[in-house]
């Protein structure tokens, strides 16, 4: 008779197990997303051009020490840029040029390169060093984004306004 | 015999004296500093001569690949190595290659290199440029031979082109220094800007009705921008948005330049991101002034 509760605590506990080994799998997931690499890569190199907008616009308003937060998402948003690259995601869709994985740790480095930038810029905002951000924001379109896009990525033949912001 | 031998010596002394000055003549005649600084300045107003660099490798040593429907050819070396460079030519024979397309020995260029366009360039600024590629660190590489594909590429149809079909733009008698008149100056000569961005009639050259037009089949199959001021299709940045990108690579919507553009910008020893804001506007001033033409590149 007292097996019974411990029957069915046992088999309450092995789908509460499978339940949380099930929510850790689906976490582990790489995809943000679609799971389409090209429309989520995109996706987020969008955020990452708002973020660059908004970090040259803070600087411009007079407020470098405000961009660590759009500095902190640049920095994680590069850890991604490797993993959203899978061998073979090189469509007419994408933008993204053949020599990716054919010099794939040059690709890797400039990613990481953006990941390290924009973690100084963020610890510089951090510390409240305007003249530092300010500096490190002059040549950071060219040295961290354009380090990338020159090599690896075929330039958009259309030249897009600035977008409106709230 | 004494006096001949007297008359020889006193007919001989300033020929004597001559030679012995030329050393100090040619000394004189190193460039200032100054000079190399402008050579510099106006190598950057190029792009940095990019196309002689291959990335990542020796400066101005050549060797870059270029594909055309005549075959392919491969940059030169103008470094100043005596032997595979440009070490051995005169100023004048440099200037005559780069704005004439004509090498010392007469052959010509491919005009893959645009001499058609830095024909535009005034001679100071040449001048200027010679002394600065002349100081670059010399570089032993020999240049790669061309592979003309087309029968009578270079003996008939190529000179038949340059005479017919080619447009060639002036030099000015001296160097605008402000204003629209710079940044024409600077767009058409200078930073051969059309070379990409004007689109190609079907024997190939650049068609300057429509002038900065974008070229759906540019350079390593990309679609270049037209950059005309067009409402719809052309390029609506502000002057001070285009001044900004052409120093920072940063557009307005938060993009970032790359590809051949990226490389002009950044260029090698310089780059349009060292031309001072005053021509960096200069350009943009000059944008909003030429032709808008309707013509939309890509989809």
């Amino acid at each position: 008779m007292k097996l019974r509760p411990m029957r069915t605590a046992v088999i309450l506990g092995g789908l509460v197990a499978l339940a949380a080994v099930g929510c850790a799998t689906t976490a582990k997931s790489p995809t943000i997303g679609t799971g389409d690499p090209v429309a989520d890569r995109q996706r987020l190199m969008k955020n990452v051009g708002a973020n660059w907008a908004d970090i040259q616009n803070k600087v411009k308003a007079g407020a470098p020490e405000t961009v660590a937060v759009n500095a902190e998402a640049l920095s994680l948003h590069a850890q991604r840029i490797p993993s959203l690259f899978p061998v073979g995601s090189g469509t007419d869709k994408s933008k993204a040029k053949p020599d990716i994985w054919q010099k794939w740790p040059e690709f890797e480095a400039a990613a990481k390169n953006l990941e390290n930038r924009s973690a100084t810029l963020r610890d510089q905002a951090t510390a409240k060093d305007g003249a530092a951000v300010t500096a490190t924001v002059g040549t950071f379109g060219r040295d961290a984004c354009g380090a990338c896009h020159t090599p690896f990525r075929v330039p958009p033949p259309q030249q897009q306004p600035a977008q409106p912001r709230s | 015999m004494g006096v001949l031998a007297s008359r020889a010596w006193r007919l001989a002394l300033p020929l004597l004296i001559s030679l012995a000055s030329l050393p100090a003549l040619a000394s004189a005649q190193a460039p200032s500093a100054a000079e190399l600084a402008r050579g510099k300045y106006v190598f950057g107003a190029t792009g940095g001569c990019g196309c002689h660099t291959v990335p990542k490798q020796p400066v101005n040593a050549g060797g870059r690949r270029y594909d055309g429907p005549f075959g392919t050819v491969y940059s030169s070396n103008i470094t100043p190595d005596r032997e595979t460079g440009i070490g051995g030519w005169t100023d004048e024979q440099i200037i005559t290659a780069t704005r004439l397309g004509r090498r010392p020995n007469g052959e010509r260029l491919i005009p893959v290199h645009p001499y058609t366009t830095f024909n535009g360039m005034a001679a100071d600024d040449l001048k200027a440029l010679v002394a600065f590629l002349r100081s670059v660190p010399p570089v032993k590489r020999a240049n790669q031979p061309k592979k003309i594909s087309v029968p009578m590429f270079e003996s008939v149809f190529l000179p038949a082109w340059l005479a017919a079909f080619a447009p060639i733009e002036n030099p000015p008698t001296s160097v605008p220094a402000s204003g629209t008149a710079r940044g024409e100056y600077l767009v058409r000569a200078v930073g051969h800007c059309g070379e990409c961005h004007t689109p190609r009639t079907m024997t190939m050259a650049t068609d300057n009705s429509r002038f900065l037009a974008g070229n759906p089949k540019g350079p390593e199959d990309s679609e270049v921008p037209n950059i005309t001021p067009d409402k719809t299709t052309g390029l609506q940045w502000s002057e001070e948005e285009i001044a900004d990108y052409l120093g920072s690579g940063n557009k307005p919507d938060g993009d970032v330049a790359g590809g051949l553009m990226g490389e002009v910008i950044e260029g090698t020893l310089s780059g349009y991101k060292d031309l001072s804001k005053a021509d960096r506007l200069a350009i943009a001033r000059y944008l909003k002034t030429i032709p808008p033409i309707k013509n939309k590149i890509g989809k």
